[in-house]
């Protein structure tokens, strides 16, 4: 019998958390589909769910295994995703399951002790690396240059991210900078990368980027997108960084990573830690900026965003360059 | 046919294929990976180009996982595909260009 839920609710959503446990796995609080087959007795025997455009939490019961029911569950969870539309889609499992992916199709980009990391297209990975070569000038490429890295959200972009734009100018030759593809911030992906661009155009060394789903993504760290709700100790980013250390970085020559200070110690603070644990093990240098304070106290995106709400328009303006003020005016009418 | 959007129909089940198709621009791109390539790759390869020519597709890039599905199955995957990607669930032309 076949449970399934958008997502599963009450008890049904406890039966499902205390099989995901038995099988060593912890529901993520993003998950928004779940699928589970039952046996005679009602009890859970198989399941998987989708968070976006990731497969995740799929497991068989040990004693129902060689079964074909994993194939029951996935052939389930890719349906759902076709109808959502999302043809790109990936896996977070756990190595062992290697080999039971790559019969289903789908192909590994990463892999460390704990994690698997895989994608259902063959060259999906490798496309993403060339085109951003594609939209790296040539000489940026060769080798004895200084290559630093930046990866925004800019939601939306401030003075804050300027001032981290113009630091890692200065300490670089070329700094290539990342702009969150993902759909859930308030301001929409292409938006957020047209404002980073125009907003600080003027400086010529730059060279932007679309994060895919490779970098900071639903697929390599789920709980940037509900970083209020999780705790940091669950904030799962490892993965995110060894991708970008180990697959990424080295494809485009880059050595230093600079981030803003995060005051806090939420899942953002965690982030930072562990790039400072990661990166050098990979020859990266990460460099801590400090944020900018200006008259209007410290630039945050979030706090753009409260006085945007309330129509502060003078606030607004004291963290944002003009390109940013005008979009947002407009936004709000 | 065009392929208005991406569709997937079939499982990955014993006996069956999980055929997907996306809008293509140049052509049929085709992709199989199969439990069965070296014995049946090519066969597969035909039926799937056969059914696609009689549903007029010209573009497309389709995908098919298979596991040991039978010619008819793997027809069936593939017009429910096609007929997907078109929105259309009802007034389907059996007989006709569904054989």
């Amino acid at each position: 019998m076949i449970l399934a839920g958008n997502p599963l609710k009450g008890k049904e959503l406890e039966k499902l958390k205390q099989f995901l446990e038995k099988m060593d796995l912890e529901y993520d609080e993003g998950i928004e589909y779940s699928i589970c087959i039952l046996d005679d007795d009602y009890r859970i025997i198989a399941t998987g769910s989708v968070e976006e455009n990731v497969l995740k939490c799929i497991a068989v019961e040990a004693s129902c295994q060689g079964q074909g029911l994993s194939g029951i569950i996935l052939s389930n969870l890719i349906q759902y995703e076709f109808e959502k539309g999302r043809v790109h889609q990936f896996i977070y499992t756990k190595p062992k399951n290697r080999e039971m992916f790559e019969d289903l199709s789908f192909y590994t980009i990463i892999e460390n002790q704990s994690i698997l990391f895989m994608e259902n297209r063959s060259t999906g990975f490798r496309k993403y690396i060339e085109k951003m070569k594609d939209e790296t000038p040539s000489d940026a490429l060769e080798a004895g240059k200084k290559i630093g890295a930046v990866v925004m959200n800019c939601n939306p972009f401030t003075l804050g991210h300027r001032y981290l734009l113009e630091q890692a100018s200065l300490q670089c030759d070329y700094v290539h900078v990342f702009i969150l593809s993902d759909k859930r911030s308030f301001i929409p992906a292409e938006d957020r990368f047209r404002l980073a661009c125009e907003g600080s155009k003027d400086i010529v060394n730059l060279i932007f980027h679309k994060s895919s789903d490779y970098i900071i993504s639903a697929a390599t760290f789920p709980t940037y997108f509900m970083k209020d709700k999780v705790e940091a100790s669950h904030a799962n980013c490892r993965l995110d960084v060894e991708l970008f250390a180990k697959c990424i970085a080295p494809e485009l020559g880059i050595t230093e990573r600079f981030v803003g200070t995060e005051p806090d110690c939420g899942v953002t603070g965690v982030y930072n830690q562990t790039m400072k644990e990661i990166l050098p093990e990979y020859g990266i240098v990460l460099k801590e900026i400090p944020r900018v304070k200006n008259a209007a106290g410290i630039v945050s995106a979030s706090v753009v965003r409260e006085n945007m709400q309330k129509r502060k328009w003078m606030e607004v303006g004291k963290m944002v360059p003009d390109t940013t003020l005008n979009y947002l005016k407009k936004l709000q009418i | 046919m065009e392929i208005l959007k991406p569709a997937a129909a079939g499982t990955l089940e014993s006996s069956d294929a999980m055929v997907t198709v996306e809008p293509g621009e140049e052509g049929i791109e085709f992709e199989l990976n199969s439990t069965v390539i070296h014995q049946y790759g090519n066969e597969i390869k035909k039926i799937v180009m056969e059914t696609l020519e009689r549903l007029s597709v010209q573009n497309a890039k389709i995908t098919v996982v298979d596991k040991g599905a039978l010619n008819c199955t793997l027809k069936a995957r593939v017009e429910c595909a096609v007929f997907r990607a078109n929105s259309q669930k009802e007034n389907l032309p059996w007989g006709g260009v569904i054989q």
